[in-house]
């Protein structure tokens, strides 16, 4: 069966950009099905079928990554444990390492667990032997989303070696309706959405300090621009800078000792670093266009940030104590919001650095190669923007336009898989993944 | 046989793009209800700190209280060009006529610097900031004290126009000046 491919697009961009056709894998041919020559309405009805089942699983799955391989596994049974259980398969299924399998399927794994009012009890086996990987007992929580999460984080250690993400939050913009613009907090899987300011005002950009106590954001509480940083245990806010022109564009060192940020107090925005507790600002960049967005290399000695000092904006990189920025991106014309990703030591994956660029018009998503200086498009089906990564390196959440109205969705890299996270009704914008605790 | 074909392919299609919409209409109905729980306390906001600083540098302090004008200046309401953060010469006009109604006074100025709401909230914070030095630099050249003035950038979060088009866009693309207080 022939279905169209642009194989242009397919070259440039997988099928991120391309017509919604099914990968060639997922199309079978009917034995005795004679070989197609032409349109017909067989063709046009198991074309449409396919469409369906490709579209309904909500994933676009391109550009498997050769070496990555999902893990089969089945929830065999979660006796008096349902909400648990079904918490735990959402998280296996957005850790996006298992391929769950129906129960009564076999798998290569197996859980089973059961809960009661003393707690929860999981057991993780291993093959047709089943043999114990995991047998564990959870205390009670006041949410079983908690405990399920817990569970999920366990299992992904346990079969792939690498810490889960269950356990997160992300922070992010929450507009209720239009000219209100609010910071909140929500799980990372799109539940338990908190709104932490009610200014009434705009709030931008949020960042989280690397022990997960504080978030620095920009707010117009006072109809400037401004960076707060509030305290999530004492929900005490304080002023971090408020100079005259813009305050903006904050974050943490990986150490949490030092903030970088964009500051116009000086003339066109440029980039600053000051001392996390306050004082010592200084200034890292002379330019006459405008620096933005500073996000800290993993190891805190440099800053990557945008300028669009040659004209377009793009990206670049500068030591922490100032000197000859390097360029980072030519290609595409238009880069902005660098994100760099602070795996864990021991990860199956390097600091990688997540980019938005606009290509004819639209907004993309996508990782920056250091060895090509090339960028690879990761989520184009639409304005994707503003991205951040899990502390796991692997998975990304943007922002992503549809019909102007912004909704976060979640990637995971490894598989181009995408999964929109329902946190609020209203618009939700400029996500920011919190450190694990 | 074609009828039922045709209904087999309009059932399909209509199926088809159900799911093309995201299934969030599902999710909605089925799915758990989230709803937005103002969780913690308003944050009280703590004055001072950090690096709090009257530094004038290029840019002048921003004023304290309310009496702000929008009206005098509302018809110079300078516009930019997509990207672009030039004075263009057709707007040239605007700036001398907000120079000239400031001259003989001690007026303060606000200069708002806004952008359409194509890109990122982030980047166009900049390029607002950069829209409103421009027009300042000129005001500046055109004998207004820069201690007098000073800007705010709104991005793309405060829009005249709502509509998502080309004749919106280019309406948000602007800088407006405020009168502030005495």
């Amino acid at each position: 069966m022939k279905i169209s491919m642009n194989a242009q697009c397919k070259a440039d961009y997988g099928m991120a950009r391309c017509p919604t056709a099914p990968h060639r894998a997922t199309i079978t041919r009917r034995a005795g099905t004679a070989r197609p020559t032409g349109f017909n309405r067989r063709r046009l009805l198991t074309f449409l079928s396919i469409c369906l089942l490709a579209t309904i699983g909500q994933a676009q799955v391109v550009n498997v990554s050769k070496n990555f391989v999902k893990k089969s596994i089945v929830i065999t049974s979660f006796a008096g444990g349902a909400n648990v259980s079904d918490v735990l398969k959402n998280d296996l299924r957005l850790s996006g390492s298992f391929d769950i399998r129906p129960a009564g399927e076999s798998a290569e794994y197996s859980v089973q667990g059961s809960a009661d009012a003393a707690g929860v009890k999981c057991y993780l086996t291993q093959g047709a032997a089943k043999s114990s990987v995991l047998a564990r007992a959870y205390p009670a929580a006041s949410n079983p989303r908690t405990t399920a999460h817990m569970i999920a984080d366990d299992i992904v250690q346990a079969v792939t070696g690498q810490r889960g993400i269950a356990q997160t939050k992300i922070a992010f913009i929450y507009s209720p309706k239009r000219g209100v613009k609010e910071l909140a907090v929500m799980d990372y899987d799109g539940y338990n959405a908190h709104v932490l300011t009610h200014d009434g005002q705009i709030s931008g950009h949020p960042r989280w300090s690397p022990d997960g106590r504080k978030i620095l954001y920009t707010s117009y509480w006072k109809g400037f621009p401004d960076v707060l940083e509030v305290d999530l245990i004492t929900n005490q806010r304080r002023v971090v800078a408020n100079f005259s022109g813009v305050n903006s564009g904050a974050d943490y060192s990986p150490d949490g000792q030092t903030i970088a940020l964009t500051l116009s107090k000086d003339g066109n925005p440029e980039l600053y670093t000051m001392n996390a507790g306050g004082g010592g600002l200084q200034r890292l960049t002379h330019t006459k266009g405008a620096e933005s967005s500073p996000t800290w290399s993993p190891d805190g000695q440099s800053i990557t940030y945008v300028s669009d000092d040659r004209g377009s904006p793009q990206i670049y990189t500068i030591s922490r104590s100032g000197g000859e920025p390097t360029r980072l991106t030519r290609s595409p014309s238009y880069n902005t919001e660098p994100a760099w990703s602070r795996p864990p030591a021991g990860a199956d994956v390097k600091p990688t650095l997540a980019v938005t660029s606009r290509v004819g018009g639209q907004f993309q998503v996508g990782v920056f190669e250091e060895g090509t200086g090339a960028v690879t498009p990761k989520a184009a089906d639409g304005d994707c923007t503003d991205p951040t990564w899990a502390p796991d390196g692997h998975h990304l959440v943007f922002g992503k336009l549809r019909g102007y109205r912004s909704r976060l969705y979640l990637l995971d890299v490894r598989t181009n898989e995408q999964l929109e996270l329902f946190a609020v009704d209203g618009e939700s914008s400029e996500p920011a993944w919190g450190p694990r605790r | 046989m074609r009828s039922r074909f045709v209904a087999q392919v309009v059932v399909l299609t209509i199926i088809t793009s159900f799911s093309l919409t995201g299934c969030s209409w599902w999710h909605r109905t089925f799915g758990p209800k989230k709803t937005n729980q103002p969780g913690t306390t308003q944050p009280t906001p703590l004055g001072g700190g950090g690096a709090n600083g009257s530094d004038l540098g290029n840019n002048g302090s921003r004023p304290e209280g309310g009496n702000m004008d929008r009206a005098q200046f509302a018809a110079q309401t300078v516009y930019f060009d997509y990207d672009s953060a030039k004075i263009k010469p057709s707007e040239h006009s605007k700036l001398e006529a907000v120079a000239a109604a400031l001259k003989g006074n001690s007026k303060k100025l606000v200069i708002e610097g806004h952008t359409d709401e194509r890109g990122t909230a982030e980047y166009n914070r900049a390029l607002g900031e950069k829209r409103a030095q421009s027009a300042r630099e000129t005001l500046v050249s055109l004998g207004i004290a820069g201690e007098r003035m000073t800007t705010v950038s709104f991005g793309k979060d405060r829009p005249v126009e709502p509509s998502h088009d080309d004749t919106a866009w280019s309406r948000n693309r602007r800088c407006e000046f405020v009168v502030a207080g005495q």
